[in-house]
């Protein structure tokens, strides 16, 4: 059971042919190649398939794709402009808050939805925005410390 | 994890979306956020013929309030939307409180009201993956006929897990339920079955069309508290939603509601509060209610984390909570 639907994704409009029982993760990474949004769960607890639709953070791995035809979808390839890192990923690696890498690519995303909507976040409202985003490195601590610095505007670059 | 296969249909009104809900009988269902539903699916323990999408109905994910009707709550309004707006926040903030507590802030974004009222009970036995799930006899909830829960049981005992419902029950929210015929509107309190293998009261091609919460008066204050392993992600171990009014800023109780979640096959309606009316609320008072709530919670061993008996323990602790932290409101002399 097939279905041609246009998907606007970083920006770029994509035309395909989707299953009606396909997820939006699988075809993020299976079709258009997108893999840095990751397959934690694939059971929406995890958090690894962070990505934001129309301003909001939202779990791909749970998300029928046909059901995002018309909305804008920002994946963490979309972070980058022009060539440059987000202000986000710059502080990642400034705080060395990435250790194996799997749970990044969400909680950036899930940092870059709560500053878009409040520049100016305390640590707990920090961590109530990353709560979905599990690190089975455990560190949110370092997690934690880069996205404020971006917020106390301590790392170059636009926020949005 | 792979999906069974099915028709995607995308209704443009709810007359629509009703009749062919009905047309199909239970092969085919709506689908609204689909946090509930797409786990199901993933696990094949629901194999629908096709899905009806709610989202494109117009005005389903609208919300009107007004002093004199109160709040009227389409059925795809999001959960992060009643969490962060803000007459929901100073006039019903044990709503706003239910919502952020549900789930992650992702699955916030997704889950909607109207589909976290009809989300399906929870049992170990019955929420697994297709192969762990060959290592016991189909269940009543899978169409068997054995209780892995409650042994000897004849009927399903999987608890219902919902953080909203009891939030809505004491606030004395109702519900607008829709079919092709038209629609008719009943108290949340009977909208739950009691029975865990269909929890709801809804028949094909029945939705929720919308949910109407009552003015609060002055002096009302409600509170929820969700006891759980993790600050995020995990269901309710135990829920506890309480309002209360008082007749003026001395404290005797004009009204009060409480209703648990998580310890029961329905979000349970703790009546014994009605005595409290016309009282002054004093510490005996509202140990009295904490025990009436702690003898009918029957959480069972059907949920991974913590142990019936110190979910059961806690029924007390929260309810206390809860109170103290409703009262605090009230006594505001407002809502927020």
């Amino acid at each position: 059971m097939k279905r041609n639907i246009t998907l606007n994704i970083n920006g770029e409009f994509y035309e395909l042919v989707v299953k009606t029982n396909q997820t939006l993760l699988d075809v993020l990474r299976e079709q258009l190649g997108l893999v840095g949004t990751k397959k934690g769960c694939d059971s929406g607890t995890c958090g690894a398939c962070t990505v934001i639709i129309d301003g909001e953070p939202f779990l791909s791995c749970m998300t029928l794709a046909i059901r995002c035809k018309n909305r804008i979808i920002t994946t963490i390839e979309g972070l980058v402009k022009n060539g440059q890192l987000h202000p986000l990923q710059k502080s990642a690696m400034e705080h060395e808050a990435v250790q194996c890498g799997f749970c990044t690519p969400g909680w950036l995303l899930s940092a870059k939805v709560l500053l878009d909507n409040n520049p100016n976040p305390t640590r707990e409202e920090v961590r109530t925005a990353i709560a979905g985003n599990l690190c089975r490195c455990t560190g949110y601590q370092k997690i934690e410390e880069s996205i404020l610095a971006v917020a106390e505007g301590k790392v170059k670059g636009k926020i949005n | 994890m792979k999906l069974p296969q099915f028709e995607y249909l995308e209704p443009k009104s709810i007359g629509k979306a009703c009749q062919v809900l009905k047309e199909q009988g239970g092969k085919a269902l709506a689908i609204a956020g689909g946090t509930d539903l797409l786990m199901a699916l993933k696990n094949w323990l629901k194999t629908p013929e096709m899905l009806v999408d709610l989202k494109g109905i117009p005005r389903l994910n609208q919300m009107i309030y007004s002093n004199k009707n109160g709040l009227e709550i389409g059925p795809l309004v999001s959960l992060r939307h009643l969490a962060n707006n803000t007459i929901i926040r100073n006039k019903y903030p044990i709503l706003s409180q239910a919502a952020s507590e549900v789930g992650t802030p992702q699955l916030q974004s997704m889950g909607t009201i109207g589909g976290n009222l009809c989300q399906d009970n929870l049992c170990v036995y019955y929420n697994r993956s297709p192969m762990s799930r060959q290592m016991f006899d189909p269940c009543h909830k899978l169409g068997g006929n054995v209780c892995h829960a409650v042994k000897g049981s004849k009927t399903c005992w999987a608890t219902f897990c919902g953080d909203m419902a009891p939030a809505l029950l004491v606030l004395r929210a109702k519900v607008k339920i829709r079919d092709s015929n038209g629609e008719s509107i009943i108290p949340l309190s009977e909208f739950y079955s009691g029975d865990g293998k269909k929890p709801n009261i809804l028949k094909p091609g029945e939705i929720i069309s919308e949910i109407r919460v009552p003015p609060l008066p002055s002096y009302s204050g409600g509170s929820y508290f969700k006891l759980r392993l993790r600050k995020a992600i995990d269901y309710p171990l135990l829920g506890v939603a309480l309002n209360l009014t008082m007749e003026n800023k001395e404290g005797i109780c004009k009204d009060v509601a409480l209703a648990l979640t998580g310890v029961e096959r329905a979000p349970l309606w703790i009546k014994e509060v009605d005595r409290l009316k016309g009282k002054k609320l004093v510490e005996e008072i509202i140990e009295e209610l904490a025990e009436a709530a702690h003898k009918q919670a029957h959480p069972l061993n059907n949920i991974c984390e913590l142990t019936p008996a110190y979910r059961k323990d806690m029924v007390k602790v929260y309810v206390e909570r809860a109170f103290h932290q409703a009262l605090k409101v009230a006594k505001r002399g407002g809502q927020a």
